[in-house]
Order: C-alpha cells, then structure tokens, then sequence
C-alpha cells in the first residue's frame, strides 16, 4: 500500500493551502498560537467581507479570499472547537456537535434534523459527517435537458472541474481510481477495508456489481502535520485524531495564517440592506448577550440549507418586505434530501463493523438514469456502520422493543450495513419558511416541509431491493432496511436569472449586487453523490470569480 | 492518558445481573485506562450519581418508570437508570431541537403522553398504568403500535412511539452495561483498531459464545424510522 500521495501534489497543496502543515506535529491537536494570534476587526471597520457560517462553503471562502489578502472574517454561532478538549470518542456524548436549536418539521415525509443533519460551530457539518467525498457526474450539471427533471446548472461539469482537482488535493480523498460520471483519480491511495467493506465487495462481485474502495476525504498516510486514520469508527462523532478532513484543519489554519479573523460563539440574525443603494451594509449578530453589527463590503451567508434561507427570510426591510432576496418567492424553496435507506444484513460471522471509518466503499454503478427503469436519475451504494445507539433505534423504528430489541441488540458484532443515497427530485414545495415559534434570540425558526414525489418513492425501494440482494449474495442470512434521510442542499439555489434562481452561477444574489451565499444552499440538484466535496468546489470557484471580479458592473 | 482506575465495581456482562453473556467475561470499561481522559471522564460519569429528579412529576414518574422498563426489557436490579437519564435530559433541554409540526416540543410532548398512556390505563383497566400487569401494559403499548400513522389523543401514534423510544434507547445503549451485553467496546481513542476484517479481533474483544435464544428479524413490519 502506498502512503504517499501519488501525483507529488504534497508540495504544490502547500504552497496553496498550508493548513496540515500549521496543526502541530505531535499530539497537540491544535494550534494554539495561530489562534491567539488571530487578528480582529472592529465592528465598526468596513471589512472586505464578512462570513455567516464557517463551515464547508464558509470555511473555504475564508481561506481563498484571505489568501487573496482581502480583510475578511467569519462569524460561526458555535464554538471554535478543540477536537483534544470538546470531542469524545462516544456517540451520546457528542450530541452538542449538533445544531440543536429548534425547529418544526412538516409535510408528508419530514425528515428528522437534530443529529442527522447539521451541525454548529467552527467546521460545521463536516465535523461529525461521515467522511465520503465523491464529485457530481457531469449529467448532474443538466438533468432538466437530459432527463426532463430538475433544473440546468448555470455552468457545466467541466467548469467545475479544476476546483474539484484542487479541494480532492487540500482534503485530502483517498480512493482507487474511479470509473464512473467523469473517470479521475486520487491523490491518496485507498484505505484498507473492514469486515464491513469486505461484504459489500464480496456480494457485489457475486452479482457482477462493481465497487470502489473510497472516496474517503480521511488521509491515507501522514499529510502535512495530520496523522493517519487509527480505524476507530467514529467519525460522525468528530475525529480527535485529525485524519479526517473538515475545514476546521483543512481551510481554517491556513486563513488564519494569511489574517482571516474565526469569531466563533457569534450569531447572524439579520443581513441589512441600504434602503437607497440596495447594497448590503453588514450583518447585526449577537454575541455575549449583546446585539453587534459588523460592517463589511460584502456579505457571504454560508450558513446551511435550512439557517442560510431562514435568515434571508428574516432580513426583511423596505425594499425586501418577504425576505431578502426574496422578490420572487425563491428563498427557501427547491430543498432536497437525499432518500438514504440503510440496509443491515446478518451474517453468522462476526463483522464488527464499528472497526473502520464507516466510509470505506462506494458503488455509482446505478447513478445515471437507465431508460429501463420507470424512474428517472438513481442512486449510488456506500458502505455505513451505525453505532450502537443509532442501530438500537433503527430497530425501535420499525416497532421492535423489549426483549426483542435486547435480543436483536445482542447481534450487533454479526451485522454489516449499506447505505443507499437516492437522488430525490427538488420540488417547489420543499421548503424552509418561518414558523411562529421564535428561538432564544427572539429570531422566528425554520419550519421545514418535506413530500417526496412517485420518482423519489420509486428510487428508495429500488435502492433498498438493490442493498438487499448484495448482503444476501454475500451470505447473509436475513436482511431488514431501515428508512432515512440524509443530506439536505438546496433553498437558494443557482439560476440562470432571478426567476430561476436566488443567486447566479458566481454564487452571487440577483437582488443584492454584493450579497453572496456559498453553502449548500446554492445547489440546483444534488446528484446521489454526498455534498461537500461539491459545497466545497463551488463555494472555491464562486471565491475565484469573486476575486477577480469584486464589482459586478466593474 | 488517563491514570488506571480502581476497579471498577457493578459491571455487568448483563444489566441484569448474573444472567448468562453472549460475551462472557467481556467488560468494556476493562480498556477505559486506554481512553482519553475527556471521553472517559463522559463515559465513567454514566456510572456515578445523577442528578434529583427535576422534570417529570410523580405521575408521570409512575407511568414512565415502567414505559421505559418495558421498551427496553429491564425486568429487574441492577437497571441501566434510564429513566433518570430521560430526566435530566428532559430538565436540562439537551433534546434534539426538532420537533413535529403537530407535537409540542419534546418536554411538553413527553408530559402530554404519559398522561394520555395514563388516561387509557384508567379507561381500559379501571387503575393507573403503574398498577397494570406487565401484560396490560405490553397490551396498551401494542395498541398505540398498532395504530401506526393514526392518531392518539390528538398525536400521531408512530410520531409519540418515534418520541418515546429514541430517548429510551438513546440512554441505555450510551450505558457501558449495556456494550457489555452486545460485545461492543465503546471508546476507542486513542486506542484505535488493528485487526478489521471479517471473522477478527482485537485482543480485549470476547467472541460471541452464541445465541442464548434463536435469532430471527421480528415480524412486525418494516415502516420506516419517520
Ligand atoms: C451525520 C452526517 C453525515 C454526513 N456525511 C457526509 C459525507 O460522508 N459526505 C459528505 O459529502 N457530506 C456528508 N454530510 C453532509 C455535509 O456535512 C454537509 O452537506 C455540509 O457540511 C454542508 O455544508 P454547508 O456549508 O452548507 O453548511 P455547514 O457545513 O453545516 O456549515 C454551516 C455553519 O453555519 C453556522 N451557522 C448557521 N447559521 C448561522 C447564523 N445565523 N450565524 C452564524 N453561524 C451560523 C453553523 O454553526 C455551521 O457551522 C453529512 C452530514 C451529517 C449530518
Ligand atoms: S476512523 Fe479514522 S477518520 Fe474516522 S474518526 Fe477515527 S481516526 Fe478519524
């Protein structure tokens, strides 16, 4: 096994992005220094940009716009986390991870947030995700044209591209080399595979399926000062070891080191507007109890699918009275979730599949529409491993309890788990709107509604009668699914005009000239492919346009 | 790294005393001088004293003591004290934020049904959900089961069920007695695994000495986990 990157990209990461090389080399997790240091802007100080959200999108606009040496900061509601100090190796101890401010979820399928869905503080959900990093294909960037369903990117796959290239290098993934969507390769050589990954090679070879091991953004090997995997399992509960990647070591440092100010523990509840110009002005956020506004030049909301709609709904002025940005009734619609039904198969083995990051292989072989099926778009498999507290509730959910949960409960160590991730379509109606409850800043929260429609319905059964004959054909001697979602983009996506979209392909609002948001929000369609990779990639090319263009009548 | 502890007292292979382990001789906490310090220092907290009561009152107490006893099969002492934990999680507000559109916010939610689960047990045994036999009780929580999607006392049933048993399993599966049981070591930090693979082990792990009872996926359907 090679532990090596492949290509020499090591030296050419760091002369871009030096963040592995900032995180100390011994068992310090972080640098503590480069965070005392840390520069800060007054309130009162027109910086080049402010950031509401310092997670995947966030995170790598910091780091390319400080870069580019603008006088930039980020303002993150949680805290500026210390992986040594406030993660643990334990699932229920890791519940503060996890945005747990309220919010209502509605519609005929609504879909559970809490620990599922996002996450709070410096890194955001990329903390505690999984760690799976595969790209869109190019048949993601127009599904409306090819397929009739979805909506057109406002750029193709190809424009993409080199931003792909160069955050697979700053992560950084390692993988075999892919065959499908657009064939690449991987910086890092591919992890070993579990008990877990051996099962779904083994059922999937029997039926002819093939799998990859990877895309894992978990580095295989030392990169920069980041030390290697220990095969632990619980990545979705932060990794204290710093193998997995999240901006908090991936992007942060590095924007740190080049004058980026983090103020963590700070929450954004209005972006404000000049009534006479139209231009963003800066945002008012609370921190210590007491209301703030930072002044900025540009505002970038990065703060996740459902907060980033649900502030712009509650930045309400004169000229924007249902929200900013909201002129045509987009904010907060067009939301997607993926469909992703976890499959358990028991073996009379023991699998162990807590012994490895759950990312460990991956399959896209049914991602692309097949014009034999009754449905359009599909859906791609990936191994998971549940702990067992999410594994006993997989069972409560389909009714099992008291001694026969016990009794099943007593099987974990014979139990292996896929995950399928099923594009859902997005719809108009899926959508984020306040609701009448307000939180404890006094800031309505987000009502959430959720419906799937016959294609998403059509794709989830597929994708669990799929899972279940793989786990069967490996010998496993029975087999239940479990229904989930997983994974929510969309609600202020790209267009190609301001009623198609909220922003344009530069990730920049049709309405307010230098307003920007650069999360997952922005994405037309999600693919079956796992988000942050893309989030990521966009958010660096909205960031290099930006760049380049900071004025757009200019 | 943390300094080696004392032995540990009460760790049952089985919350329920000496009762036979498919993992005999297995004890997770036996490795928590191998975790590190913050996490042993959450996890080792589960076996000390928690907190006075401060949430439910005593007659949601007495029907959610054996609410929880019948979820999650704890017959008998020594108990995982799960419903301490649902408790302090409850007073303390560490829930999840989420909440249905139709059900208050999970404190509200929590006190609404054990209330409506108390209300049945007066209509349809004529005494309190505490003096129901364990049948009755099995018995009335079948019946919200039963009711899948449908309504109870103005909740959706699978919504109140959803409600009930994530807090439930939530705090016994976080409880070390409770790895013990399923051969799970817990912790892992800054341990790590070495030998993955099908059918391999670390050296603290026991292997399963095999079913105590037959296996097999109950019957009851396979809705979803909404
Ligand atoms: C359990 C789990 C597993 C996952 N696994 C994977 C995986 O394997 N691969 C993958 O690609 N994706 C995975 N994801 C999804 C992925 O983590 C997210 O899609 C991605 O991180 C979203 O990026 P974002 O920039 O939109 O938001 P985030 O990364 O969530 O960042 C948003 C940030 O904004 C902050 N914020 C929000 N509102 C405000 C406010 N008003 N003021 C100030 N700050 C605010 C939040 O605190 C947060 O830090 C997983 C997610 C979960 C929950
Ligand atoms: S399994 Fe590896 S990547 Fe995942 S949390 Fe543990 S050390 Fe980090």
């Amino acid at each position: 096994m090679r532990t090596i990157l492949r290509d020499g990209s090591a030296d050419a990461v760091r002369d871009r992005n030096a963040s592995a090389w900032l995180i100390p080399a011994g068992q310090r997790r972080i640098n503590e220094k480069l965070r005392a240091e840390m520069r800060h802007y007054d309130d009162g100080d027109e910086i080049d940009a402010v950031i509401v959200g310092c997670g995947a999108g966030g995170s790598t606009m910091l780091q390319r716009l400080a870069r580019a040496g603008w006088r930039v900061a980020a303002l993150d509601a949680g805290p500026f986390w210390d992986p040594d100090r406030d993660w643990v190796s334990d699932e229920a101890g890791s519940h503060h991870l996890y945005w747990t401010e309220p919010r209502v979820i509605a519609g005929t399928d609504p879909v559970p947030l809490g620990s599922n869905n996002s996450g709070r503080g410096v890194g955001g959900s990329m903390v505690h995700y999984a760690g799976f990093a595969p790209r869109f294909h190019p048949s993601d960037f127009h599904t409306a044209s090819a397929d009739g369903v979805g909506h057109d990117w406002p750029f193709a796959y190809d424009d993409l591209k080199p931003y792909y290239e160069a955050i697979e290098g700053e992560l950084p993934v390692s993988g075999e080399d892919w065959p499908w969507g657009d064939p690449h390769r991987y910086p890092h050589a591919p992890h070993p595979v579990s008990g877990n990954g051996e099962v779904f090679q083994r059922g999937a070879d029997a039926l002819g399926i093939e799998t990859r091991v990877g895309p894992v953004a978990i580095t295989n090997g030392r990169f920069g000062h980041r030390q290697h995997c220990i095969y632990r399992g619980f990545c979705l509960q932060g990794c204290k070891v710093n193998a997995k990647a999240s901006p908090l070591i991936t992007h942060v440092p590095d924007a740190l080191a080049h004058g980026a100010e983090v103020r963590p523990d700070a929450m954004v509840v209005s972006v404000e507007v000049d009534e006479r110009t139209g231009r963003a002005t800066g945002v008012r956020y609370v921190r210590d109890g007491v209301e703030r506004f930072q002044r900025a030049a540009h505002v970038i909301v990065a703060g996740y699918s459902i907060e980033t709609p649900r502030l712009l709904l509650h930045s309400t002025s004169k000229r924007f009275p249902d929200g900013l940005c909201n002129d045509f009734d987009l904010v907060g619609r067009y939301l997607m979730v993926q469909g992703a039904p976890q499959t358990g198969g028991r073996f009379a083995d023991e699998i162990r599949m807590y012994k490895a990051p759950p990312p460990e292989v991956s399959s896209e072989s049914f991602y692309e529409t097949d014009p034999a099926k009754p449905y359009r778009r599909g859906f791609s498999i990936q191994t998971v491993s549940p702990l067992p507290i999410t594994w006993s509730e997989h069972f409560a959910g389909q009714k099992v309890w008291g001694d026969d949960l016990r009794r099943q409960m007593r099987d974990f160590v014979h139990w292996a788990c896929l995950g399928a991730l099923c594009e859902f379509l997005a719809q108009p109606d899926n959508r984020v709107t306040l609701a009448g409850q307000r939180d404890r800043h006094g800031m309505p929260v987000a009502k959430f509604s959720y419906s799937q429609c016959d294609n998403d319905r059509a794709l989830m059964k597929e994708a669990s009668s799929t899972m279940e004959q793989i786990l069967l054909a490996a010998g496993a001697e029975h087999v239940t699914t479990f229904h989930r979602y997983a994974h929510l983009v969309g609600g202020a996506r790209m267009g190609t005009d301001e009623r198609s979209g909220v922003v344009d392909g530069d990730c920049r609002s049709f309405a307010v000239p230098n307003l920007l948001v650069t999360d997952g929000s922005v994405l037309p369609t999600q693919g079956a492919a796992n988000p942050a990779l893309t989030i990521m990639s966009v958010a660096a090319r909205a960031a290099d346009r930006l760049v380049r263009r900071p004025d757009p009548r200019g | 790294m943390a300094a080696r502890l004392p032995e540990h007292g009460v760790t049952p292979g089985h919350p329920h005393g000496d009762a036979p382990s498919r993992f005999p001789g297995f004890d997770a906490l036996d490795q928590a001088d191998a975790w590190d310090p913050v996490t042993a220092g959450v996890v080792l907290a589960r076996l000390g004293p928690l907190p006075p009561l401060r949430f439910f009152t005593p007659q949601q107490e007495s029907v959610a003591r054996p609410l929880l006893d019948l979820i999650l099969a704890q017959h008998e002492e020594p108990r995982v004290p799960v419903f301490e934990m649902v408790d302090q999680r409850l007073a303390e507000l560490t829930t999840d934020g989420w909440r249905y559109e139709d059900l208050p916010p999970d404190p509200q939610a929590w006190a609404r049904s054990l209330e409506a689960m108390e209300s049945d047990a007066l209509a349809e045994h004529g005494h309190g959900f505490a003096a129901c036999s364990p049948d009755e009780q099995a018995g009335m929580l079948e019946s919200l089961l039963d009711l899948g999607d449908g309504v109870w006392h103005g909740m959706h049933a699978d919504r109140v069920w959803s409600l009930w048993s994530r807090y439930a399993c939530t705090a016994f599966y976080s409880h070390p007695w409770a790895w013990n049981e399923i051969g799970w070591p817990g912790p892992a930090y800054p341990r790590g695994y070495k030998n993955p693979g099908v059918g391999t082990r670390e050296p603290f792990e026991v292997p399963d000495a095999g079913p105590l009872e037959s296996h097999g996926v109950p019957s009851r359907g396979t809705d979803g986990d909404r």
